[in-house]
């Protein structure tokens, strides 16, 4: 059963068309790396799945639920679909203990208590306890993003969106991060990932899709996509960036 | 006679504040007065008109525009002049003065709050409204969470500047009669025609009354201030 369905989605930018003809189906539990070279849309494709972008046309649907036309709805659709931005993106005036909560509490789905009680929890599997009280400008880029994913969880989502998490990253705190993400991979999260992490792609997904210029270009388990492409501009990609 | 040498005689400042001392508080206190209810009722005017001026919506954003841009547009002087005299007439009404210099100030101000609440809310990363939404809040509550506190932050400065002008812009409204320090100060020169050391007196006392709100300001804007972001 797909548990994200993505038909003959199209998505311009005025007159640029950044996404083409994109169909997709993701499984429950399935991580997927999305990989291609910068502006071939694998960002505005991830930000489709949960309508930070309109579709132009075709229809996303998450859970069985339309996002593409779900209006109002979205907001309650969206509560189900955790984004982790490239810039973390991280709410400045509150704590880290106050951002993972600010979710939870605001649309009266746990008390206060019940929200701190999660939140701690959530910061201990990311390994930040200790920083709960503290302001996100005091912290790394790789606490800060831990934190952000920590926050994305506190919704409880079923599905997990990445957004380039480590690109923004001094090379020394990549590997805190991804090793958040590989947990939750391991815990049979549903996971889109948009990465230029190959080594992470190839170790974690169980499929990765090659995106340019709009269209998905080739797709597959990362042995073989990494081992044996088979389109042209799959090989010039990786050819570039192995 | 008497009457003629009591004038001539000029009287030093300090007698000139003693004797006139409860006019002039009386005076600086409708100034004040009329400064914060105007700033009460501007302030909400500029919020509704600044969250306009950001709506996703065009024609949202056009209202807003189109009152910014007659307030702006147009003297301070001239628009007292109007709701004093111009609408009353109209409309066969009488105003009281200081309530016309109330709707004044409240909607002067309120059109530069709003742009100021507009430019406060426009210099937050657009990462933070997606933060927010990409979590199920709605627009409002990411407004009002994330976005404003943050915006209000940022505009702290010129939220106390609008405040300073907003005090200076009430001594226009003497011309429409509303007895605050300009206007108590003219009185009294009326009578005495000390205006060189009065005028120094009125002028020192707005003086004291910003510099106060200016260090209150500064006391303010340090509080709020936060662990700053690194990115």
């Amino acid at each position: 059963m797909g548990k994200i369905k993505i038909k003959n989605l199209k998505k311009t930018f005025g007159e640029l068309e950044v996404l083409k003809d994109i169909n997709l189906e993701i499984k429950e539990k399935e991580v997927v790396c999305i990989i291609g070279p910068s502006g071939s849309g694998k960002s505005t494709l991830l930000r489709c799945i949960n309508a930070l972008e309109e579709a132009t046309s075709g229809t996303v649907e998450v859970d069985g639920n339309d996002i593409t036309g779900a209006h109002e709805k979205i907001n309650l659709f969206r509560q189900n679909i955790g984004m982790v931005f490239q810039q973390f993106n991280l709410f400045p005036h509150m704590t880290v203990l106050d951002n993972i909560c600010l979710a939870p509490t605001a649309l009266k789905i746990k008390s206060k208590d019940e929200a701190n009680a999660i939140a701690m929890g959530l910061l201990k599997r990311v390994g930040l306890q200790e920083k709960a009280e503290v302001y996100p400008g005091q912290l790394s880029g790789g606490q800060q993003q831990r934190v952000a994913i920590a926050r994305a969880l506190a919704m409880n989502p079923d599905v997990m969106l990445f957004d380039e998490p480590t690109s923004a990253l001094d090379p020394e705190m990549v590997g805190e991060v991804l090793n958040v993400m590989k947990q939750l991979a391991n815990e049979g999260m549903t996971m889109v990932v948009v990465t230029h992490e190959m080594g992470f792609a190839r170790e974690v997904a169980d499929r990765v899709i090659f995106i340019d210029e709009g269209y998905i270009v080739e797709q597959g388990p990362p042995q073989e996509i990494f081992a044996n492409p088979q389109n042209q501009r799959t090989i010039n990609f990786l050819n570039m960036v192995l | 006679m008497d009457n003629r040498s009591l004038r001539r005689k000029s009287l030093s400042i300090p007698e000139l504040i003693a004797q006139n001392w409860p006019r002039l508080l009386s005076g600086l206190g409708m100034t004040v007065e009329i400064t914060i209810i105007s700033l009460v009722f501007a302030a909400i005017i500029g919020l509704v008109f600044g969250l306009l001026s950001v709506a996703p919506q065009k024609a949202l954003r056009a209202i807003a525009l189109v009152y910014v841009d007659i307030v702006r547009g147009t003297p301070l002087l001239v628009q007292a002049f109007f709701i004093y005299f111009g609408i009353p007439m109209a409309l066969g009404i009488r105003l009281d003065q200081n309530l016309a210099g109330v709707i004044t100030l409240s909607l002067n101000a309120g059109a530069y709050l709003a742009e100021i609440f507009r430019g406060g809310i426009e210099s937050i990363n657009s990462g933070q409204m997606e933060a927010a939404r990409s979590l199920g809040l709605t627009y409002g509550l990411s407004m009002r969470k994330v976005i404003l506190p943050q915006a209000i932050r940022t505009m702290t400065p010129a939220l106390i500047n609008q405040c300073i002008i907003t005090l200076k812009d009430t001594s226009l409204l003497s011309v429409i009669g509303v007895v605050e320090l300009t206007q108590t100060g003219k009185l009294i020169i009326a009578n005495n025609y000390e205006s060189f050391k009065m005028w120094l007196i009125v002028g020192v006392m707005y003086f004291i009354v910003i510099m106060i709100l200016s260090k209150i300001s500064k006391q303010i804007e340090r509080k709020m201030s936060y662990g700053k972001n690194k990115n």
